[in-house]
C-alpha cells in the first residue's frame, strides 16, 4: 500500500500548472499575493478532485468496510445491516457531499469501526509530520554539505565516490535500510531502541525513538538530493558570472556559496518539495517496520479495510501539507529568480 | 495494491533478523518454561508490558463492535467480565456467571451471577446490566453470530442475581457462546459513553490513546487475587516489529506473535516461548456441492496425497500438530479414535483414476495472507498434490478481494478458523446445512441429524456418542482437508510468568500473571 500513499500524495508534484507563469512575475508583494492566491485556488480544486477520486476509487476496490469490518458467520441481513450503519447503501456521490460538508466543520467522519476519524489521526498526523520534517530537515543539510563538497572537488576521488554512494543509497528501499539499522543499532548493540513506543499523550515516549526511523527515510532520500544537489551546482558552475568570480581569484569556497549556490537554489528546492512527498510515501513502510505512531500505518490498515472516510480525512491532510510545501518551493524559486533578474 | 510487496517485506525482513541473530545468538537451550507458573510462588507488583497485533485504523473502544485489533481486544477483556470464560476441561469456566443450568429441554438457561462482582465506580452489578449488554450486543450486526439463536427478546433478568437466555432450538453448547464475546458494561450506558464506560473486570483502565493503554488492577475484583499492578498494552502494527521490541527489552510479553518470530526468538536464553496448542485450524475447503471436487472419492484422494507432517514442519516450523481433516481440535470430545490420515499416493492416485478426474487440467487453489502460513501451507500443498497427479496453481488474493469473491463460492481455498475448542462450533457455523457460512457448500442430513441429536442431548455420555458420530461423518466425507493445527505462540522475558496457555480466547486471560523480581 506505500504505492497508494505515494501515488495519492504524489499527485500535486506533478506539472506545475503555474510554474511557468511565476517565473516572469515581479517579485512585488501583490505579485506574490495574487500568486499564492491562484495556487491555492488551483491546489484546493486539485485536492477536490483528489479526494473525490479516493471515493470513487475505493468504490471500485472489490469487497467493502462492511464486508472488511464483519465476522465470519455473519449472514446477508446482517451483511445489510451493517452497510445501512455505515451508509454503504447510499450512493457514492451522496457519501462524498456527507462527508465534504462535514469538512468547514473539521468534521472527518466515522471510521468503519466506530471511531471518529478526528481522533484516529489527531496525534498520528502531527507524529508523521515530525518525522518527514526531521527527515527533510536532515536531507537537506546533508545533501547539501554532500553535494557541495563533491562540487568543490569536481571529477577528483572524493567527488566520484559521493556521486556513486549517493546513487547507490538511493537504489536501496527504505525497508532495507530500516531493517539493517534495526539489526545494527538497536539489536546489536543495543544503543537505540528498536521500536517506538507510545505514552499516554499519544507521541513517542522518548526522543530516542525518533532516530532509526528518521534515518531509514534520510538516508535514500540524501541520496537522490545529493545527486541533485551535485548537477544543480556542476550546471551552475558553467556560468559565465561563476567564471568571471573564478578569475577574480576568489577562493573556491566563496564562489560555491556567493556565485554558485544562489543559482543552483530553484533546483534543489524542487528537488526537496519532491523529496516531501516520497517522505511521507515511504513514511507508510518506515512508520510499520518501527512501529512508529504515525498517520502513514493508519492510512495503510484503511485502505485494507476500504475505510473511505479515513483514507479521505489522511488524503485531504497530506494533500494540503504537500501543497504547501511545493508552494513554498515555488515562492523560494521565485524569489531566487526575481533577485537574479 | 502494495499488499503482496508489504507482505514479502516482511518476510524478507524477519527472515534477515533470523538468520544474523540465529548466528549472533548464545545457547541453544529453551529457557525453562515458566509459562505455566511452576513452583514458584506468585509475587504482587510490577508493571508488565504486553505488545499486541492490531492497525492503527482498526481501532474500536466498543466492548460490542467489532474488533479487528488483538490490541482492542486485549485492552477490553481486561476491563470488562464476560458470562464465562475458556477453561481446559470443561472447555468453559465461570467468570461473571458463576453457575448455570439448563432446563430439561436445554433451550432455557439461568445464568447466576458471582457474588460480590461490581464495576470499577463501585456499583454492584445486578443482571440488568448482564441482560442490557447481552441485547445490546445482539443488537449489533454480528449479534446474530455471536449469540445464535438467542433473540434479545428472550434475554431476561430474574431478580438481581439471575440472568435468563432462552434459545430457539435446544443447545448443550449455550453457554460455551458466552464466553468472552459478552462484555457486561452498566445498564444504559449510550453509544457516547461506551468508551468511559467502567466494567467488572480485574483491571481498570488508566488512559486510553491511539490503541495503546495502560490498565490498573481493580483491588475489590471478585475473581481472585490480581498480582500485577498494572498492564500495559502497546499495539504493533507487524509481528516483526513487536518481536523486535521483545527482542530489545521494550516489552515483556509478545501476544499471539507467531512462529515466524518464534523462529527469531530461538536461540535466545532470555527469552521463552510459550506455545498454545489447537490454536488456529488452516484447512483448505473443496467444494461439494458442484464443481471438480463434489465427488467425495476426489476429496479423498486429496486428503491421503497431502503429507501432513511436512506441512506441520515446513509451513509452520514445527510449531503445531497434525491434524485428522476434523475440526474442533481442542474439544474434550474431539474423536481421537478415528484412524490418522497419512500420506497414500498410490490410494489417492487409485480413487482419482476411478472416478476419472481430468488430471491434464490445472485446478486454482485461492489464498489469502491473513495470517502467517496460510499461503505458505497452500503452495506446499500444490507441490505434494502433484505428485499424486492434480495439478494445482495457487493464486494469492488480497484479503478484501478474497472475502467477497471466493470464500464460500470457490472450489478450492483456505481459510482459517480460531476456537478449536468445540465441534458443535464448527459443525453450527461452517457444516450444518442450514449454516450461513457453509464454507464448502456441504449438505448431509445424516450430518443435520447428528447435529440436531448432539445439540439436544443433556446426557453427557449420549451426547459424546452423538459427537463423536458427528465426527466420522465430517471425517469421511465433508468439504474441509484439515492438515494440521498452529500452535498460537506468544513470546515472553523470563521474568513473566503464570502465562495463559489455553487457545483461542483463551489467550487474552492475564489475571493470572506475575512478574518475578
Amino acid at each position: 500500500m506505500a504505492g497508494e500513499l505515494t501515488s495519492m500524495t504524489t499527485a500535486p508534484a506533478g506539472p506545475d500548472p503555474t510554474a511557468e507563469r511565476g517565473r516572469s512575475a515581479r517579485h512585488a508583494v501583490p505579485a506574490v499575493l495574487r500568486r499564492v492566491g491562484v495556487v491555492l485556488v488551483n491546489r484546493t480544486a486539485l485536492l477536490f478532485t483528489l479526494l473525490a477520486l479516493v471515493f470513487i476509487g475505493v468504490e471500485l476496490l472489490p469487497g467493502d468496510a462492511a464486508h472488511a469490518t464483519s465476522e465470519r458467520g455473519e449472514s446477508a441481513a446482517d451483511l445489510a445491516q451493517r452497510r445501512a450503519l455505515l451508509g454503504l447503501d447510499k450512493p457514492v456521490l451522496e457519501r462524498f457531499w456527507d462527508w465534504m460538508s462535514g469538512l468547514p466543520t473539521g468534521n472527518l467522519g466515522t471510521s468503519a469501526h466506530g471511531e471518529r476519524v478526528t481522533d484516529l489521526i489527531s496525534t498520528a498526523f502531527p507524529n508523521t509530520l515530525l518525522l518527514g520534517a526531521t527527515a527533510l530537515l536532515l536531507t537537506a543539510v546533508l545533501s547539501l554539505a554532500l553535494g557541495s563538497w563533491a562540487a568543490l572537488r569536481p571529477g577528483r576521488r572524493l567527488d566520484r565516490t559521493v556521486t556513486a554512494a549517493s546513487t547507490a543509497v538511493f537504489a536501496v528501499p527504505e525497508f532495507v535500510v530500516a531493517v539493517a539499522l534495526v539489526l545494527v543499532l538497536a539489536l546489536w548493540t543495543g544503543w537505540l531502541p528498536a521500536v517506538t513506543l507510545t505514552g499516554a499523550d499519544g507521541t513517542p515516549s522518548s526522543w530516542t525513538m525518533l532516530v532509526l526511523p528518521v534515518l531509514a527515510l534520510t538516508v535514500p532520500q540524501t541520496g537522490w538530493n545529493t545527486r541533485i544537489v551535485r548537477a544543480a551546482l556542476a550546471d551552475e558552475a558553467r556560468a559565465p558570472h561563476v567564471e568571471t568570480a573564478v578569475l577574480d581569484g576568489l577562493s573556491p569556497l566563496r564562489v560555491l556559496t556567493r556565485h554558485v549556490l544562489p543559482g543552483a537554489m530553484p533546483t534543489i528546492a524542487t528537488g526537496l518539495a519532491t523529496s516531501s512527498g516520497v517522505l511521507l510515501g515511504g513514511a507508510v513502510v518506515v512508520e510499520t517496520i518501527f512501529n512508529y505512531p504515525g498517520v502513514g500505518a493508519v492510512l495503510a490498515s484503511a485502505v485494507a479495510d476500504r475505510d473511505t472516510p479515513v483514507i479521505a480525512g489522511v488524503t485531504a491532510l497530506a494533500g494540503a501539507v504537500i501543497s504547501c510545501v511545493l508552494l513554498l518551493a515555488d515562492l523560494t524559486r521565485d524569489a531566487v529568480t526575481g533577485e537574479r533578474r | 495494491m502494495d499488499l503482496t510487496r508489504r507482505q514479502l517485506m516482511w518476510a524478507g525482513g524477519a527472515f534477515a533478523a533470523t538468520t544474523l541473530l540465529t548466528a549472533c545468538g548464545g545457547t541453544d537451550a529453551e529457557p525453562a518454561g515458566s509459562a505455566s507458573g511452576g513452583t514458584a510462588t506468585p509475587r504482587r507488583g510490577g508493571t508488565l508490558r504486553v505488545g499486541a497485533l492490531g492497525r492503527a485504523a482498526a481501532i474500536t473502544r466498543d466492548p460490542h463492535g467489532s474488533q479487528a485489533n488483538e490490541s482492542d481486544y486485549l485492552i477490553l477483556s481486561l476491563i470488562y467480565d464476560t458470562l464465562t470464560v475458556p477453561g481446559d476441561k470443561p472447555n468453559t469456566e465461570p467468570r461473571l456467571a458463576a453457575s448455570w443450568t439448563p432446563s430439561a429441554d436445554l433451550r432455557t438457561w439461568r445464568f447466576k451471577l458471582a457474588k460480590g462482582a461490581k464495576f470499577h465506580d463501585g456499583s454492584a452489578l445486578t443482571a440488568a446490566d448482564v441482560v442490557y449488554s447481552l441485547r445490546r450486543l445482539r443488537g449489533t450486526p454480528a449479534g446474530a453470530s455471536r449469540l445464535p439463536g438467542i433473540q434479545a427478546k428472550n434475554i431476561t433478568a430474574d431478580g438481581d442475581d439471575t440472568v435468563v437466555l432462552v434459545s430457539d432450538y435446544a443447545n448443550a453448547e449455550l453457554p460455551l457462546l458466552t464466553r468472552l464475546t459478552t462484555f457486561v458494561v452498566p445498564d444504559g450506558t449510550t453509544d457516547k459513553d461506551m468508551a468511559k464506560a467502567p466494567g467488572t473486570g480485574p483491571f481498570k483502565l488508566d488512559w486510553f490513546r491511539g490503541g495503546n493503554a495502560r490498565l490498573v488492577r481493580n483491588d475489590g475484583w471478585y475473581g481472585g487475587n490480581v498480582y500485577l499492578d498494572a498492564i500495559e498494552v502497546k499495539i504493533f502494527e507487524n509481528p516483526q516489529a513487536l518481536a523486535n521490541a521483545l527482542l530489545a527489552g521494550q516489552i515483556d510479553l509478545a501476544s499471539n506473535v507467531g512462529a515466524v518470530a518464534a523462529r527469531t526468538a530461538k536461540g535466545r536464553s532470555d527469552i521463552q516461548t510459550v506455545r498454545r496448542p489447537n490454536d488456529m485450524a488452516m484447512p483448505i475447503v473443496m467444494r461439494t456441492a458442484d464443481g471438480p471436487f463434489a465427488d467425495p472419492k476426489v476429496r479423498e484422494a486429496l486428503r491421503l496425497a497431502v503429507d501432513r507432517k511436512a506441512m506441520v514442519d515446513q509451513v509452520l516450523s514445527g510449531y503445531g500438530s497434525v491434524a485428522n481433516d476434523v475440526l474442533g481440535t481442542g474439544d474434550p470430545a474431539y474423536a481421537k479414535s478415528l484412524p490418522q490420515r497419512t500420506r497414500d499416493l498410490a490410494k489417492a492416485r487409485q480413487l482419482l483414476g476411478e472416478v476419472g478426474f481430468d488430471t491434464s487440467r490445472t485446478y486454482e487453489l485461492f489464498t489469502t495472507e491473513d495470517i502467517s502460513g496460510l499461503a505458505e501451507a497452500a503452495t506446499l500443498f500444490a507441490t505434494q498434490v502433484r505428485e499424486a497427479g492434480v495439478k494445482v496453481k495457487v493464486v494469492k488474493q488480497e484479503s478484501a478481494t478474497f472475502w467477497d469473491k471466493t470464500w464460500l463460492k470457490g472450489d478450492l481455498y483456505s481459510t482459517y478458523w480460531g476456537t478449536n475448542d468445540s465441534v458443535v462450533f464448527f459443525a453450527s457455523k461452517t457444516m450444518v446445512s442450514g449454516s450461513a457460512t457453509n464454507e464448502a457448500g456441504w449438505k448431509s442430513t445424516e450430518f443435520d441429524a447428528a447435529y440436531q441429536k448432539a445439540i439436544g442431548t443433556a446426557d453427557a455420555a449420549e451426547r459424546i456418542k452423538f459427537l463423536q458420530q458427528l465426527q466420522k461423518i465430517e471425517y469421511d466425507s465433508s468439504g474441509y482437508l484439515l492438515w494440521g493445527m498452529a500452535d498460537g505462540i506468544d513470546l515472553a522475558r523470563p521474568a513473566v510468568h503464570g502465562l495463559p496457555t489455553l487457545p483461542g480466547y483463551g489467550r487474552v486471560q492475564l489475571e493470572k500473571t506475575w512478574l518475578a523480581s
